[in-house]
Order: C-alpha cells, then structure tokens, then sequence
C-alpha cells in the first residue's frame, strides 16, 4: 500500500511577514514548520502504516511537499517521525502559485511517485486557509475526496470508512481506494519521533524535483500558471465604536432595516 | 487578587503612610503556595528601595516582625507571615539597567518583584522596558538587541516566581543540573536591613578570612562575624545558611530565606540561548534501568543540561488523567509497556554535537537494558512545548488528585519530599524510598531532579493516618539522607514547614550559629521570624 502526505511549510508565528511588491507571503524558511493539518494528516498515514503492517502488509509512506530547499529539513522530521521518504518540488518556477498551481505541481509529483492508493492532506493550512488543496488534488486525479475527516474509522487497502464534518454536523462516509482525504487538526496528534527515527531519517532518501524532473508544464506551475491575482494586501483596520440599537424586537428590527436600507444594501 | 490601590484604608501608624491593616481585602497575603496560612497586623506594598526603608525604619523601634513577601509561590512557607507585619515587594517590578562585565556577558538589574516569565518574555522579544534608564544601559540595550537572544538559566517549575524571591531561597530548577541554583548567576544585590540601613555586596569585593567576615554598611555600621562551623553537604542544598571558608559574603545573603535583609535590588548575569536545545525522553521497564541509565548519562553526556524522572505511579496518575480531564487530553500517549522515564535535556553548540550526543544517550539507554525505539526526541519547539507540558502535568495531576481527596477529609495535604544526596548514594536512597514506603504502605509518586539526585516523593494520603504516618517518615529519611551526606531540602528552601529536618542535619550548635549570625544582621530578630529556626533561638537579642 502507497499512502502519499502532502505537507506544507508555514510560518510559525502569526506573524507573518508580507512582501510589498509580490503581494505573497515571505518564505526565508528560518521559521517554518510543518501545517499543523499537516501533521494529523501524516499521524493517520503512521497509524495505518502500523495497524497493516502488523497485518504484515508492507505499507510505504512518503511525504511531499512544494517548497523553498529548506523545506527538505521540515520532510526529514516528518521520516524521523514514521515516513519512509519524501518527495520535494523545488524550483523558483513553482514560486508564487495559487491553490490551483500548488494542487497542479502536486499532483505532477504524486504521478512522478507512482500510483498511489491514498493521498492525505490537512484540511487547510494555516497560513492560507483556503481548504482547496485536498479536493483540487482529488480533481486532477480523478478519485473520490473525503474532506474534513474528523476520525478514521478504518482503512484496509480496498476502501476507507470516516466520520467527516458537514455544516450539518458529521456523518460517517465510505469510498474506494484509491482516494484522496483532507483531515481536521483535532483527528490525531503527530507522534514524537525516536532516537532510532531521527537517525534514519539522515540517510532517508528525499528526492528534489524542479519543474522538468516533475515532468510538470511551466505554464501551469507558480505565479504563471495561477489565475489567482492578489492586486493588494493590506492589513485590515480594527474597527470601533457602533451603534446600540435599543426598544422592544419590533422597534429593533425596524432600526436595523432603516440602518441597512441607509447603507444601500 | 489584585492588589487594593493605597489609600482605601487607613494607616496603622501616622509616620509611614505605606503601611495599611491587614484587613480581609488582604487574606490572600496571609499564605503562600504552600498552603499554610499565618496572620499579620498590617501590610504594604512599596514601590521604591526608599519605600522600604522608610517602612521599617516605621517599624524598627517597635521591633514589629516582618515577613518579606515576593510573589508567594514558595512551598516552604518562608513567605507566610508570623505576627506583625508583611512587605510585600510585588510592586517592585521594574528593570532598572543593564551593563556588559569585563568578559561581555550582559547583567541585567532589576527590583526584587520582576516575574521570572515575564524577564523570559523580555529577553525572547529582546524589549525590555527600559523607562529611567541611563545612557550606558540604553546602549547595552541596543547591543543585547543585535546579539544572539539571551536567557537567564534558572528554571524553577513555577515561572510566576519572583527574581527576588528566587535569590532568597536560592530557587534551582531542572536546568541547575547543568548552570547551577540561583547564587551563581547573581552578580550583587543591595539588602536593607531591618533598622533601614543598607549593605551593598557585590561578587568579588567582600569574602571572608577563614570562617570571618567583616561588613560595612552604608550608615558605617560594621558587621563582624564567625560564620558556623558546619560543613555543607556534597549535595544540592537549600538548607539554611550556605557557607565556607573564605566565601563570597554575597553568597551568604543567598538562600537565606528572609532572615538576614530585604533584597531591593539585584543584578544577574544572563548568557546566550544554547543554538540548540532538544529533549530526549527515555522510557523504561523497571526503576532499576532508569537509575543505571542516570548515572550513565552523567558519566557519558556532557551536554545534558538536564536529567529528570519520572517514576511508575506518576506515569499511571497521567494516564488516568489523560482519559479523564479535556485538559490533560493534549498530552502525548504513554506506550502501554512504559513504566518509567527518565528525561534528559541536550543543550549544543551545533546540530552535530546533538546528533552525537543523541547517539550517546542511546548508547547509555542500551547499556541500562532500555531502547533507542522507546524514546521521545523534541527537536522543535511544538515538541519542546510538549515535553514541558508532560514534565509539569505530573505535579498538577498530584495536586488534583490530592483536591479531590480534601472534599472528603479536608486536613489532608499532600506531603513532597526535597532531599538530595551525593552522586554514588543514588541507588541507596531510592531503596531507602522504596522499601520505606512499601513498610508504611502508603501510596506515594516520585518524580524531580534525578540528575542531582533529588526526587519529590509525594506521599498521596488517603486519610489523616497516612498523612501522620508520612510525616513520621520523611522525618526518617531525613535522618537517613543527613547521614548520607546529603541535604533535608535542596530547592525548596526551609522556611517554616522544614525547621525539625534543618535540626536534624546540623545539630543543635548548628542552628545556634545559624541565629548568631542573624542576629549580627537583625539584633531584634524582626524578620522572617520563623523561618529555619525556632524563635526561642533569638530570644533575648544579639
């Protein structure tokens, strides 16, 4: 079984350091840790990996991400942790990409990696928030996405079972491997790793890919290829003040349209 | 409790308006984290080294005692007051300068009040509130901001802990394995002493010939004195007053719980953040493997900066808490086969160093019958956090389930031992615990500074017999580890709770030296009364 981790490398404070010209978050890498999503995502994958093999099934776990070169630090942890080896896009080509070019260069690098039986995102990342990714991924692969899994119930090679969040609360989903997950933080906690784990993973292999060894199509991997344009950002001024709309529900209500009807809503 | 603004009570006496009753808006002063609670007639909260001095020049004549409080997390009870009145220096809370020594390491002086995770946070942000500085300490401020980030090394569990506090019990923690207590790091302090008087001592310029010291206060009063003759333990000790032949007279003032002087101001020396930090939590089967594991990383790694344990009973309080609290729910699973841990801390210069000594831990684990595989490496600051949260949800998950007892027999309290013996007495003591406690059949959970050989055992009372039968026995192991050559307390302090054990291990002629050289310090014996001794000791003056 081939269980590939898509993790992400973000800041590790809140604050974040924008660059004024590119309108894109600065990545010098000194700071970065692994997407806390990402980490439950990679415990899942571990808790398979060890309750099939124990069923004596050789089950593979590699972790991939899309990066600065530092990022192949924070892949290494993740082997000391469990992960067999790890798979890095790298290339200022990929630079500046939206969720669609991430999810694109990304699944170049699941394809490069071979045909996988599931793919484990978090839900979101940190930094971004956008929840895109994961369903993106499954897209371009053309398999069932399973998103917001809050407990997996069970994963044996054929098909996963999983409570998954909805609006309405969770509910319990089946679908066939192969399959792509995005999970909740609160589904599991990232095991620490050992003495053993952090010596193997100096000698796991992590291998390095630019655009071409991804076999990737430059017009659609970084800034090229994200129709996403992010003209301005700017940080938001904290509002204060308001009005306090006073009287009985009646009069309230009718305060509160004149209010909205005044702002041309 | 916040404290009440001045001013909403009436002075006690006309000549110091600083000092008010002590009214119920106050009940909070009367105890300390130790629990105990004692009674006073009046409190204040000075703000200024003046303040102090004016309060008890107010009190002098009458010979009034004074309990000198900081932030009141001892757990010797050395800040409870005993009668009379209570200076409280909690307002004393601000950096007040900063130089570079002769080798260039920044000192930092501060007001006794200063909050030690509130100095933590300074130096991690490199801002530290420098209002009244002069020009020579904003200039060492703009060096401290270009250099690597700083820290002071005293790691007492409870940061809420006060600076000034920390020097007066001469706090340690998990990290003194490797920096040392608190008296170490002080450079100099200024001490008002109970007439109001002042004695400047800085490191270096006052030692003693022989066991003789002679001191000279601002006012020109001369103290002389014959420190005692005791011998210290080879062990970490906060037994009473620390002293040796031809020591530093600062060292004296040190440790020695609030008897001696009031702290209002001192300096302590910072050093730069190890480049690398990481935690290597190492589980076990048996006690016996975590103790030889010990004693081979004392031996084996010279860049362990700290080395804890944590034994059978502790590990079984935090799994059960796990389950049960949502509080307790973040931290990390216990294997099911890990009994016990013993948890040690690598401080490096580069992350090669680490990695080898990372091979030396395992080659120490595997010598001791343990395994590489059962082992928690924190190399980030998420699994550093979360090594801390483990390490300090043991005394917690205690305290919790000693709560829980007290709605059903209230008078119970948990009983901690602080004692340490020398290095080779490690294996012995751990059996004295043992086969004590299995005697007695009280249930107990030890965990603490393994590395310095000093344990908490926590002895869980079920009822009021184990809680006597308890305190009988750690009267015992007193004895026992005195004759060891080891320390009755060796973070705590004494205090109030500790004076029997500090009797036990200097004898009767030890305690009369120790109350000789209070004395010379306080004549009327005003303050800290009660604290390392018995007040008959100070009967009739100097």
């Amino acid at each position: 079984m081939r269980i590939i981790v898509c993790v992400k490398a973000v800041p590790s404070t809140t604050e974040v350091k924008m660059d004024p010209v590119t309108n894109t978050i600065v990545r010098d890498g000194a700071q970065s840790v692994v997407n806390p999503f990402d980490s439950t995502a990679l415990e899942l994958a571990l808790r398979i990996k060890d309750e099939r093999g124990a069923a004596g099934e050789d089950v593979r776990v590699t972790v991939l991400s899309m990066g600065i070169p530092d990022t192949e630090r924070l892949l290494r942890d993740c082997i000391a942790r469990g992960a067999d080896d790890g798979l890095l896009l790298s290339d200022r080509a990929f630079a500046g990409a939206d969720t669609l070019a991430t999810s694109y260069a990304l699944s170049c690098g699941i394809r490069h990696l071979g045909e996988p039986d599931l793919v484990i995102c978090g839900k979101m990342a940190v930094d971004g928030d956008t929840a895109q990714i994961g369903p993106e991924i499954a897209g371009l692969l053309d398999a069932p996405c399973v998103a917001d899994v809050r407990r997996l119930v069970a994963c044996d090679g054929t098909s996963l079972r999983a409570w998954r969040g909805t609006d309405a609360g969770v509910e319990l989903v089946e679908a066939p491997l192969p399959a792509v997950m995005t999970v909740a933080k609160d589904a599991a906690q990232l095991r620490m790793p050992s003495i053993c784990g952090v010596r193997a993973s100096l000698a796991a292999p992590v291998e390095v890919l630019d655009v071409a060894g991804a076999g990737a199509d430059p017009e659609r991997c970084g800034l090229a290829g994200s129709p996403t344009q992010v003209v301005r950002s700017f940080v938001p001024e904290r509002a204060s003040g308001g009005a306090w709309i006073e009287g009985a529900a009646a009069q309230q209500a009718e305060q509160l349209l004149q209010i909205v009807e005044g702002m041309g809503l | 409790m916040d404290v009440p603004a001045a001013g909403m009570k009436g002075p006690v006496q006309q000549g110091c308006t600083l000092i008010r009753h002590l009214t119920d808006e106050y009940d909070d002063y009367r105890h300390d984290e130790s629990r105990s609670q004692g009674e006073a007639q009046s409190i204040s909260f000075p703000t200024t080294e003046d303040e102090v001095r004016a309060v008890l020049r107010e009190l002098h004549p009458s010979h009034t005692p004074v309990t000198v409080q900081g932030a009141r997390t001892g757990l010797a009870a050395g800040a409870v007051p005993h009668g009379g009145h209570v200076l409280n220096l909690s307002r004393m809370n601000r950096c007040l300068g900063l130089r570079r020594d002769d080798g260039g390491a920044f000192v930092l002086r501060l007001q006794p009040g200063v909050i030690l995770s509130e100095l933590r946070k300074y130096l991690k942000a490199k801002a530290i509130p420098a209002s009244g500085w002069d020009a020579a300490s904003l200039q060492a401020l703009g060096e401290l901001r270009e250099a690597p980030e700083q820290m002071f090394p005293t790691d007492p569990t409870e940061a809420s802990a006060c600076l000034g506090g920390m020097a007066a019990c001469n706090a340690s923690g998990a990290r003194s394995y490797r920096y040392g207590p608190m008296r170490p790091h002080v450079v100099s302090l200024r001490l008002a002493l109970a007439d109001g008087d002042m004695l400047a001592l800085r490191r270096g310029e006052v030692v003693a010939c022989g066991r003789h010291l002679e001191l000279a206060t601002e006012l020109g009063r001369r103290i002389s004195l014959d420190l005692p003759g005791y011998t210290m333990p080879r062990a970490k000790n906060a037994s009473g007053y620390y002293v040796h032949e031809g020591m530093d007279a600062i060292d004296l003032v040190i440790g020695s719980d609030g008897t001696l002087g009031v702290i209002t101001e001192l300096e302590v020396a910072l050093m730069p953040v190890p480049p690398v930090m990481w935690g290597v939590s190492c589980f076990f089967a048996d006690e016996r493997q975590a103790l030889d594991a010990t004693c081979g990383l004392r031996d084996g790694v010279a860049s362990a900066a700290a080395i804890e344990y944590f034994d059978p009973a502790s590990l079984d309080i935090l799994r059960v808490q796990r389950e049960r609290s949502t509080a307790f729910s973040a931290l990390p699973l216990l294997a099911d086969d890990a009994r016990c841990c013993v948890y040690v801390e690598l401080h490096c210069g580069d992350e090669r160093e680490a990695l080898d000594a990372l091979d030396r831990v395992g080659k120490v684990l595997r010598d001791a019958g343990g395994s590489e595989a059962a082992t928690w490496v924190a190399r980030t600051e998420l699994d550093r956090e979360s090594l801390q949260f483990f390490r300090h949800a043991v005394p917690e998950s205690v305290n919790m389930l000693i709560d829980e007892r007290r709605r059903t027999d209230p008078a119970i309290t948990k009983l901690g031992s602080d004692m340490s013996v020398p290095d080779e007495r490690l294996h012995d003591v751990m059996r004295l615990y043992r086969e004590t406690l299995a005697e007695a059949g009280l249930e107990s959970a030890a965990w603490g500074h393994i590395g310095d050989n000093h344990l908490h055992v926590n002895v869980l009372p079920r009822d009021m017999d184990d809680y006597r039968r308890g305190k009988e026995l750690f009267g015992a192991w007193a004895r026992e580890v005195t004759a060891m050559g080891g320390a009755v307390s060796a973070e705590h302090g004494v205090g109030k709770l500790k004076r029997d054990f500090l009797k036990t291990m200097y004898g009767e002629q030890g305690l009369r030296d120790m109350a000789r050289v209070k004395l010379a310090f306080d004549p009327a014996g005003q303050l800290g009364r009660g604290n390392l001794f018995d007040e008959s000791l100070l009967e009739g003056g100097a």
